[in-house]
Formats: C-alpha cells, structure tokens, sequence
C-alpha cells in the first residue's frame, strides 16, 4: 500500500518537486538562518575538528522538525493530499 | 524498504482502496520523510562548512570588533576624544625635544643648514682661505650674491669719502647727454672706483649720466631712454680710451661673470694688460669681487655676443688671457647676479 504511494511520488516526480518546495518555504521563513546558528552553537560547543555529521543529525533533526512553521507544514500536508487523491481518482 | 515496482494497473487499485484515514496517515508519513530530508541536507551542509573551515567566516571575532570604527558624534573613528596634540620632534643632532612648528629653525642653527646659517658658515670658510671659498661658490650662489652685494657696498662707502682720486682724464669726459664740465664732484662716485669697477657697472647697467639729476641711469643697458651712442660715450669717458661697445662689453661680461675671487688676481691682470691702464691702482683683489655682480641676464646676451664675436678685437684679446676653468664657476653665480639690485642705485 504505501509503496505504492512512494512509487507513485516517485515516478511522477512530485517528492522532489515536494522537498524543493519545502526548502524553499523553510529558507523563506528564516528556519535555515535559525537552524544555522543552532548549528554553530554546537559546532563550537563540540569544538570543530571533534563534530560529526551523526552529531548534528541527532542535535539537529528534532530541533528542525519542532520550528517548522506550522503555515508551511500545513501548506506540505495540503499538497500531498491533493497529489495522493488525484491519483485515486485517476 | 524498496520492492519489486508495481505495475501501474495494480498500483491504481491500491491507491483506489485508500480510505480517508490512511490517506491523512500517508501525508503525515511523507512529510516527514520530506522535511528530515530537508533537514539532512542542511546538517550536511552545515558539517561540510565546518570541515572546510568557513563556518563562522562571516562572524566577527572578539578581536575584530576593537577595530571597528566608532561612529558617535564628538569622537573620532577610533572612539577617542579629539584633542590637540602637540606634535614634538626630537632633534637627531642635539636629542632636544622641540615643537614641530619650531623644528625647521632648530635645525638650520643646530646642523648649520639652512640659508642663512649657510651663509654664515661659508662666510666663515671664505674667511680662513680662498680656496674654500671657491668651492662654497660652487655650490651656494646665494651667498656669493649676498657677500659680493654686502662687500661691495661697504667698499663704495668706505671708498667715496676719503678716496676721492681726481683723474683729470676721466674727469675731463663728461658726456654727451649733459652734465659735461660739472666738475670733479659729479664724477666723485665713478671716479673713486677703480676701472675694474666701472666697468662691471657699466656691464650692468645702462650708465648715461642725467642732466638733470648727474646720476646714473640704474636700468637695464637695453633701458629705452638712452640710445646706444649715449651709453657708448659714457662708457668711452668713464673708461678711457677703449671704446666698448655694447656688443663687446658683453662679451667680456661673460667671462668676468665666470670669475670669483679666488682668480681675481688673473683677471686684473689680464683686464690692465688688456686696457692698458695703468692708472686704477686702487683695484683691491677685494674690488674686484664685485665684478661677477655687474651682469644683466647674461644667458641672453651670451647668444649675441658669439654672433658679434668677430667685431670685437679688445675684448677677445681679454677673452684669450682668460683662464678656461672659468666657465663652469660661472654657473653657481648666475641666479644671484640677475637678482641683483643695481648697484649704483646709491651714488
């Protein structure tokens, strides 16, 4: 069921139309800046030569899911829904 | 995670039997995947940034931020208070701490630079020997005006009230403008110079004798008021029997101009051989030191005097006795000399 739903994002392109549009929004609204500056916060808190890709993943990835803006997310959910019942009407 | 693609037809089929509430789960489940995709990207980016050290490039450090420049009314761009600084230098020759306003007059009195403590200081060598004086010269022909200026003034006013020579042949001249017969004390001046003297005056100025006034005329020897037969005369009576023209007065001008004192003595010795003029006894090596002052603007008068050059017998015969270091003394001498005040100003 949901392989086919990923097939489908896929195949139509749509998921990559759907993550550009929301980095788009994300650089937009000042999400990517905040994020950055959360980011070097760590970075020095870590010390430079000491971080790694993990460490910033785990600091970071709830971190940036929580400050999403929620007009942005909405906006993400709205699309995907509209993608999801074209094509099961089609 | 990834499976075997479904065909169209059956992927249809599966998308149809989505209820509302699985659909809702499905859009929940893709954003997520779609926003942490996002935001690995960014953590990437990030990592990458911080390996390659250009992070916190646009940050401004600790450091930096005292350099900033200070915009407030009242300061400076480096935040201070402007005040009057007093500006001190500190002499290289005597250590002493000076304003700098009053540094330039230091050092021309402590060094012994500078103009006038230069003419001093060459005044100075002039005194202990000759031959250092002609190298000062060289170099200095500030000095030189000034010295020849000074020590020839001194010597007219010294010379015209205690030694008034008459000589019955120059007195007799008189001249053609007027003023012929005044007698001796018209001529005082003139006459109680030496021929050498005369000479270098004439050489500088146009010299016809006024009728109104019996004084010189102090202008230039190109002076429109006086034609060249009335400056012709004059120069025949006040120097005997040459006859100078213009033409070959300047010739000889220039190389007077070449001489200083230290070669005077060849000079007069070349200009009373020339002249034939035993008379002018009272011509003092020191006399002759004014001569280089009597020329007017010679670099001029040189040009012509090559071209007349073959006119003028006397003159050349004075050029030929002439020393040949001459010339290039002359040099040091040339700005001072067309400065001049005219000499015969205070007759």
């Amino acid at each position: 069921m949901k392989t086919a739903v990923n097939q489908k994002l896929i195949e139509t392109g749509e998921r990559e139309r759907l993550r550009e549009l929301l980095r788009t929004r994300l650089i937009e609204c000042g999400w990517k800046d905040q994020m950055k500056a959360y980011c070097k916060d760590i970075v020095k808190e870590k010390g430079v030569e000491n971080v790694t890709v993990d460490d910033l993943v785990a600091e970071i990835t709830p971190k940036g899911r929580a400050l999403v803006p929620d007009a942005v997310k909405r906006e993400l959910l709205q699309r995907i829904r509209t993608f999801l019942a074209q094509q099961t009407k089609i | 995670m990834q499976q075997i693609p479904l065909t169209d037809e059956e992927a249809l089929v599966l998308l149809q039997s989505i209820s509302s509430d699985e659909l809702e789960s499905f859009s929940q489940d893709i954003y997520d995947e779609v926003a942490n995709e996002v935001s690995l990207g960014l953590c990437f980016e990030v990592h990458r940034a911080v390996k390659l050290g250009f992070l916190f490039l646009d940050e401004s450090k600790e450091d930096e931020k005292k350099f900033e420049i200070v915009d407030e009314i009242g300061r400076d761009v480096f935040g201070q208070v402007p005040m009057k600084k007093q500006f001190e230098c500190i002499c290289p020759n005597c250590q002493r701490n000076l304003a700098a306003s009053r540094f330039a007059p230091h050092l021309e009195k402590c060094m012994g630079m500078g103009r006038n403590s230069s003419r001093l200081a060459s005044k100075r060598i002039a005194n202990t020997g000759k031959v250092d004086s002609d190298i000062d010269d060289l170099d200095d022909g500030d000095w030189n005006y000034g010295n020849d200026k000074k020590s020839s003034k001194k010597k007219r006013d010294k010379n015209c009230p205690r030694k008034i020579k008459p000589k019955a042949r120059n007195g007799e001249g008189g001249n053609s403008s007027g003023g012929s017969g005044e007698g001796t004390n018209v001529f005082n001046n003139y006459e109680t110079m030496s021929l050498e003297e005369r000479k270098a005056l004439l050489l500088q100025c146009c010299g016809v004798i006024s009728e109104h006034t019996k004084k010189m005329c102090t202008r230039s020897r190109r002076c429109p008021q006086h034609t060249d037969e009335q400056r012709q005369i004059v120069r025949l009576s006040l120097l005997g029997q040459q006859i100078t023209l213009p033409e070959t007065t300047d010739d000889i001008q220039v190389d007077i101009d070449t001489y200083d004192e230290g070669q005077t003595q060849l000079l007069q010795e070349a200009m009373y051989r020339s002249w034939d003029t035993g008379s002018s006894t009272n011509a003092s090596p020191a006399d002759s030191g004014s001569a280089p002052g009597g020329s007017i603007s010679s670099k001029r008068k040189e040009k012509r005097a090559s071209s007349n050059s073959g006119r003028s017998g006397g003159s050349k015969k004075s050029k030929s006795r002439l020393p040949p270091g001459g010339s290039s003394i002359n040099m040091g001498n040339h700005g001072a000399l067309v400065s001049q005040p005219h000499l015969p100003s205070d007759i």
